[in-house]
């Protein structure tokens, strides 16, 4: 998948901060899955975190805000602010677009 | 080498770590931006109480369209009661406006009666919910139940407990179950209805001396009755097959067909039969009679119940009724055979005393002639003994102390039985007296003594003794005698004993046991015809190996013994005068007329009542009337004698005849009016013609 071709496919532990059912968290929840079907199928966990029901789990990640995704891993880390309508941009975060 | 491979990862570290930092000053830069955008619902912030969540305007939109929509109440309160906020569901279940309740104590919406359980569902502070059922005030007035749940609310860390409320209303489900009391109401009085049909059906049964069960055929259980386990005896409770149950009081040899009964009711729909049962710990069998419907679902049986009941007793009284007319019909039959047989001998007899008188003083004749009126003798006695059966005899019924007879009779007894059989006499030290013939009495004892002998050929005890007992009503119409005091003279023998089937025939004329030649069968018969013309009866009690016990019951009286008058014997006399016989058997009639005129009197013949009349109207010469009591022509000798009573008062009239004087209802004597009993003797006629023409 990468330029060289060699690397091992891996495995992507993703994220997603939530407040409850605001608008933009249901709509980041509806894009996050869209993306994920169509680009890791099959290699990646999604987490979805209500920061209602959980606010200290904002803490070790570092959130500021939400709705907001984290690529925990592959490293390195990356948070990605927004409802993840700009697909381009969450690609990019996610390593899968090709580096210009 | 090592070295410059340690410089390239410094100049690697350094690069990597460059873009690091690059890749964050974007990310924070990325954050900011969306912040600025308002591309976030929230921040959140970190403080000395933890992570603390900031939503931006708008964002909890939904939350606030979901308590405003929702079809329950919601509500805020202050800890005084305060409503400071409220929904619009809440509203319209009170039927107030929202700007009207807002800011507005919540009490005064609540039922007088709720408002301390109110009071404490808003004091409680331990933070845990609560809910309570409650009942609060509409607009108009009326009640609106409702079920509300609270729950503490702190919104800012210092700020004021709130406390949050859903409010269901209850007043559908009140409804419902409004209703679904009133349904169990309507259903428990049904029941109670059903139950009282129930048990007055069983008071019913109960008063008709039935007992019920039900036998259900899917579980193979019975119910019975109370009455049920009386009459079966008592009963295993519970437990085994249901129809098992009811078949175990069954003796062995009913069974089966009880059992067949139950079977056949599956397909027929009806079971009924009578069929014996034994009770536990009872020897003798009972009757019982069941009846019962089979019901279905579906064309399926599924129960048979019905009722039972106890008809021993019926059952017994039956027999006895049986036993009766059997013996009723037997004695008509021996009654009109005695009559036709005293004819008989009438005529032989007659005609061997006009014989004796014919013939010469020849030794040889003079014992030929004794040998034959021996013979009419014996077949008199016989004729007697039938007679009494058939209780046609006369009865010479006084007040009589059968204590006293028995003692005296003992001797007699004792050479009648034999030495081999012990003969004991309990007299009763008490002189209890009862209306009969003591002469009768002393033959029937004497009848039942030869039986008892009979019946012990290797010798044994016979024991007579009396007693005194009382029969009610119920005991004496089993009886067909009244009801009353009774003195009871018990013969019994340690004898074979008579099986039950013996036992139903032992009073039937010419009935026997014995060898033939040895019992003319007629004993027990006259026992029977003798008790029963007493007024009383006799009942026996057998038991095969163990003895037979006859008892003759004899109604009771307070009359004093009155001495018997002795009959001393007369001699022939030769008589003058004209006697008119009427008889309407030729034979008789012949016989008769020739003994009188061998006694030297003058007769005269008529063959009937009427023809009787005729002749006294036209003969006033006639010194007596000799007639037959039962003749043809709607005459009677009777009614000629009431006849002669009115017309002749001075006209003597004698009436013979084998049946008895009480029979023709001569209890009232007629003055001039005797009874010669058939077959009578020459002498026997001598002697009453003689006392009548010339009366002293």
């Amino acid at each position: 998948m990468n330029d060289d071709g060699v690397e091992m496919p891996v495995r992507y532990m993703l994220r997603l901060f939530v407040t409850g059912t605001t608008p933009r968290s249901t709509r980041a929840i509806e894009n996050m899955k869209h993306i994920c079907e169509e680009n890791l199928e099959g290699q990646y966990d999604l987490e979805v975190i209500d920061v209602y029901a959980d606010p200290e789990a904002t803490k070790e990640l570092q959130v500021v805000a939400t709705p907001t995704l984290v690529k925990v891993l592959p490293e390195p880390l990356r948070r990605i602010i927004g409802d993840l309508s700009d697909r381009e941009r969450v690609l990019a975060g996610l390593n899968l677009l090709p580096r210009r | 080498m090592h070295r410059s491979v340690e410089h390239s990862n410094t100049a690697t570290s350094e690069s990597e770590t460059i873009a690091e930092l690059r890749l964050r000053l974007s990310e924070a830069e990325e954050t900011l931006d969306a912040i600025r955008n308002g591309e976030v619902d929230a921040v959140v912030v970190g403080g000395v109480s933890g992570q603390q969540v900031y939503t931006l305007e708008n964002a909890d939109r939904p939350y606030r369209v979901l308590i405003e929509q929702m079809q329950e109440g919601a509500v805020t309160l202050a800890r005084d009661g305060t409503l400071l906020y409220c929904n619009m569901r809440f509203a319209s279940l009170l039927g107030i406006g929202r700007e009207q309740l807002t800011g507005r104590p919540i009490f005064d919406q609540v039922a007088l009666d709720d408002l301390a359980a109110f009071e404490a569902l808003l004091a409680r502070q331990d933070g845990a919910g609560r809910a309570a059922e409650l009942t609060l005030v509409a607009h108009d007035g009326h009640p609106v139940p409702v079920n509300v749940s609270a729950v503490d609310l702190r919104v800012e860390e210092h700020g004021p407990h709130l406390i949050c409320c859903v409010v269901t209303d209850l007043t559908h489900s009140r409804l419902r179950s409004h209703e679904l009391a009133a349904a169990n109401a309507r259903l428990a009085s049904e029941i109670e209805e059903r139950r009282r049909a129930e048990e007055s059906l069983d008071v019913a049964l109960d008063a008709a001396g039935m007992g019920s069960w039900d036998l259900d055929l899917t579980t193979d259980r019975v119910r019975r009755s109370r009455r049920f386990g009386q009459i079966f005896g008592e009963i295993e409770r519970g437990g085994g097959s249901g129809l098992g149950l009811l078949l175990a009081p069954f003796v062995d040899e009913d069974r089966q067909a009880v059992a067949a009964a139950f079977a056949g009711a599956q397909r027929s729909g009806l079971v009924e039969f009578e069929k014996r049962i034994r009770r536990p710990g009872e020897t003798g069998v009972r009757w019982v009679h069941v009846k019962g419907r089979t019901h279905y679902v579906a064309d399926r049986p599924v129960r048979i119940a019905g009722v039972v009941s106890d008809v021993t007793e019926r059952r017994l009284v039956q027999q006895q009724l049986h036993q009766a007319q059997k013996m009723e019909a037997i004695g008509q039959l021996t009654g009109g055979m005695a009559h036709d047989f005293n004819n008989l001998l009438m005529v032989i007899g007659g005609n061997i005393d006009l014989l004796e008188g014919r013939i010469g003083q020849d030794n040889r004749s003079a014992r030929y002639l004794a040998a034959a009126r021996q013979g009419v003798e014996r077949g008199a006695t016989l004729n007697q003994q039938l007679l009494a059966f058939a209780r046609r005899q006369d009865l010479d019924v006084r007040a009589v102390c059968i204590d006293e007879l028995l003692v005296s009779f003992g001797n007699l007894l004792r050479r009648a039985v034999g030495e081999a059989v012990t003969v004991e006499i309990k007299a009763a030290p008490q002189r209890w007296m009862c209306k009969t013939d003591p002469h009768q009495f002393e033959t029937a004892i004497l009848n039942l003594a030869i039986n008892a002998r009979d019946a012990m050929p290797d010798g044994g005890t016979l024991t007579l003794s009396t007693e005194r007992r009382d029969l009610d009503a119920s005991a004496a119409s089993l009886h067909g005698v009244e009801a009353g005091s009774y003195v009871v003279g018990i013969v019994a023998d340690t004898g074979t004993g008579m099986a039950a089937d013996t036992l139903g025939r032992v009073f039937e004329p010419f009935f026997t046991t014995k060898d033939i030649g040895k019992g003319t069968g007629l004993g027990l018969s006259q026992v029977y015809g003798f008790a029963k013309q007493s007024g009383g009866f006799v009942a026996v009690d057998s038991e095969v190996g163990v003895g037979t016990s006859f008892q003759i019951y004899l109604p009771s009286t307070q009359e004093v013994v009155a001495t018997p008058a002795t009959q001393d014997a007369m001699p022939q006399i030769r008589g003058a005068g004209n006697v008119l016989v009427v008889e309407d058997d030729a034979n008789v009639r012949d016989v008769t007329c020739e003994l009188l005129r061998g006694l030297g009197y003058h007769v005269l013949e008529a063959d009937s009542a009427r023809a009787a009349l005729a002749l006294v109207e036209r003969e006033a010469s006639i010194d007596l009337v000799l007639s037959d009591v039962i003749m043809p022509g709607g005459m009677n000798g009777l009614d000629l004698a009431r006849q002669l009573r009115t017309t002749r008062s001075d006209l003597p009239v004698l009436l013979s005849s084998g049946y008895t004087a009480q029979q023709f209802g001569l209890h009232e004597t007629l003055e001039g009016v005797e009874l010669l009993r058939k077959p009578y003797t020459l002498s026997a006629l001598s002697r009453a013609v003689e006392r009548l023409i010339q009366p002293s």
